[in-house]
């Protein structure tokens, strides 16, 4: 019998009005994973989690959290969610949130543990208006974590961190995924999920337009162009070193590489002279609009 | 839910301003009026004034706490606390219970403080049977404005909301009479003050006060909490407890 995916989304659409933030989205994702969904803002990611957790329904398509419906799921504590609109009560003090929603569950997260796991030991006593915009997101995490979910969503869970909370944080997730839970991630930061996740959905558009190891997608993400006039034959020049791409126009060559060194070298140990040469960083909105295009998405 | 209960009212048990304005301020202003009124008044007169500045502020008091109790409903959407709970195994239906049960749990506390400043500041004598049915009365009587500050708590943002809670605070009480008795308007504003259900509220009181009961103001002041608690769903659904705030 094959395993239940930790979370199940089918054909997920979800209209705001005219637009379309996600489009018919499949998406599966085994228990134990980490998966980054990686996208520019607009892209689909936070309507894709928040859908999966119930906080609204969508247009159509089926979102199924360890074989359970997102309320369902949601009451059972099978799974911890950081939001990105979501927030602490003014007026009241960490360990008293913590014991409100630990309370919640038949079997929470032993407390000593949680608070070590997180980060939050010497913050119970502490006004929730106290906190800085790092130990407010670690307090959301223990909210998150308290029932022990075996599923962990969060949308954008370090947007208010600064860079020391931050790989503070991705040291707690990666602890987290090695002890088996699941944990799915919305990020514009290539980086982390570089950093992070052994898998990385890009979306666009509404829809996945790459799924792949962290490195696999590197490789198309944080590719180069190289430029040059070029007005001979170019029959050589898809089989170079590193090049994943032969574009331009009559008078121009723009080669997409993943490995800029080796492009070049192979370049400049051949025939061919380069006149205004010109390398350049693939931004990842370029990356995007690559992957969009490769997949046909937008077309 | 009741973990959920308490932990509400120890935030509002936080908030010095929240406790100023529903406890002693109508508390310093039924002592403040009566003592400015009733200085020179013969005795019989005196009990008048004194029991009806009461019955004005222990309203005024209860109008201010059930309005004031349910606002955090819009700080607590802006600060994205409903949304949070929303993600975790509690009913969004507990939620807005809970708020309510706040709202009229909170009413009591301005009403009993203001009556013991009637009674022991003022002077104010009634029958012990009368205080306990003016109160009860007066307690279940304040439900109507806590639909009200329900309604504005949700279709409100935090901002909003202060501003259109206070406004109502003082539109409530001046035009309803709370702060000049009604006896003391131009007669073309004694439509006005019948238009408010701050004034029904009050008269409600005035009737147990004065030993006597008129079916007007049970029924004026359930049609307008009728309206508040259509309005206060109406928005429920339109604007979710998890719903962004802006």
């Amino acid at each position: 019998m094959p395993v239940t995916p930790a979370l199940d989304i089918a054909e997920l659409t979800v209209r705001y009005g005219d637009t379309v933030a996600v489009d018919a989205l499949d998406l599966q994702i085994s228990p134990g994973e980490t998966v980054a969904l990686l996208g520019a803002n607009g892209a689909g990611k936070s309507s894709t989690v928040n859908a999966a957790l119930g906080l609204f329904r969508p247009s159509a398509g089926r979102v199924l959290l360890h074989g359970r419906s997102p309320a369902e799921a949601v009451r059972a504590g099978g799974v911890g969610a950081m939001l990105q609109h979501g927030g602490l009560p003014s007026e009241s003090r960490v360990g008293e949130v913590l014991a409100l929603v630990r309370r919640r569950y038949d079997q929470p997260w032993p407390l000593a543990d949680l608070l070590a796991t997180t980060g939050i030991d010497g913050l119970l006593d502490r006004g929730v208006d106290a906190l800085s915009g790092g130990q407010r997101q670690r307090v959301l995490l223990a909210l998150a974590l308290a029932g022990a979910p075996p599923l962990l969503l969060l949308d954008e869970p370090t947007s208010a961190m600064d860079v020391e909370a931050r790989q503070a944080f991705w040291t707690t997730m990666r602890g987290l995924a090695g002890r088996g839970h699941t944990v799915v991630f919305a990020t514009h930061h290539l980086e982390e999920a570089d950093a992070v996740a052994d898998r990385v959905v890009v979306i666009a558009g509404g829809r996945v337009v790459a799924d792949g190891s962290a490195a696999s997608i590197k490789s198309r993400v944080a590719g180069r162009t190289i430029r040059f006039r070029c007005a001979g034959p170019r029959g050589d020049l898809a089989g170079l070193p590193g090049v994943t791409d032969v574009g331009g126009d009559a008078d121009r060559v723009e080669l997409t590489t993943s490995d800029a060194e080796a492009t070049l070298r192979a370049l400049l140990a051949g025939p061919r002279s380069l006149p205004d040469l010109e390398v350049r960083g693939a931004t990842l909105e370029q990356a995007f609009l690559h992957l969009i295009d490769a997949s046909g998405a937008l077309r | 839910m009741t973990d959920l209960l308490l932990f509400q009212l120890r935030r509002v048990g936080r908030n010095r301003q929240y406790l100023f304005f529903t406890v002693l301020l109508p508390a310093l202003f039924t002592i403040f009026f009566t003592k400015v009124i009733g200085g020179q008044l013969q005795p019989g007169d005196y009990q008048d004034v004194a029991g009806a500045t009461m019955i004005s502020m222990m309203a005024y008091g209860a109008i201010g706490a059930a309005l004031g109790a349910t606002i955090r409903l819009a700080f607590d959407r802006s600060s994205g606390w409903l949304r949070q709970l929303r993600v975790l195994p509690v009913p969004p239906a507990a939620t807005l219970a809970v708020d309510v049960l706040v709202g009229a749990l909170l009413v009591l506390p301005s009403l009993v403080v203001v009556a013991l400043v009637g009674r022991f500041v003022n002077g104010v004598e009634f029958p012990l049977g009368t205080w306990l049915v003016l109160l009860a009365v007066m307690w279940a009587g304040a439900v109507v404005f806590v639909a009200l500050g329900v309604a504005v708590g949700l279709a409100l943002d935090a901002q909003a909301a202060g501003a259109a809670i206070g406004i109502l605070g003082a539109i409530l009480a001046a035009l309803g009479g709370l702060w000049f008795p009604v006896e003391a308007f131009p007669a073309g504003m004694v439509p006005l003050a019948h238009a408010m259900p701050s004034y029904w509220y009050a008269e409600l009181g005035r009737d147990l006060a004065g030993g006597t009961f008129s079916v007007t103001p049970v029924l004026a002041l359930a049609g307008f909490g009728l309206v508040f608690a259509a309005a206060a769903r109406l928005v429920a659904v339109r604007r979710p407890l998890h719903a962004v705030a802006g």
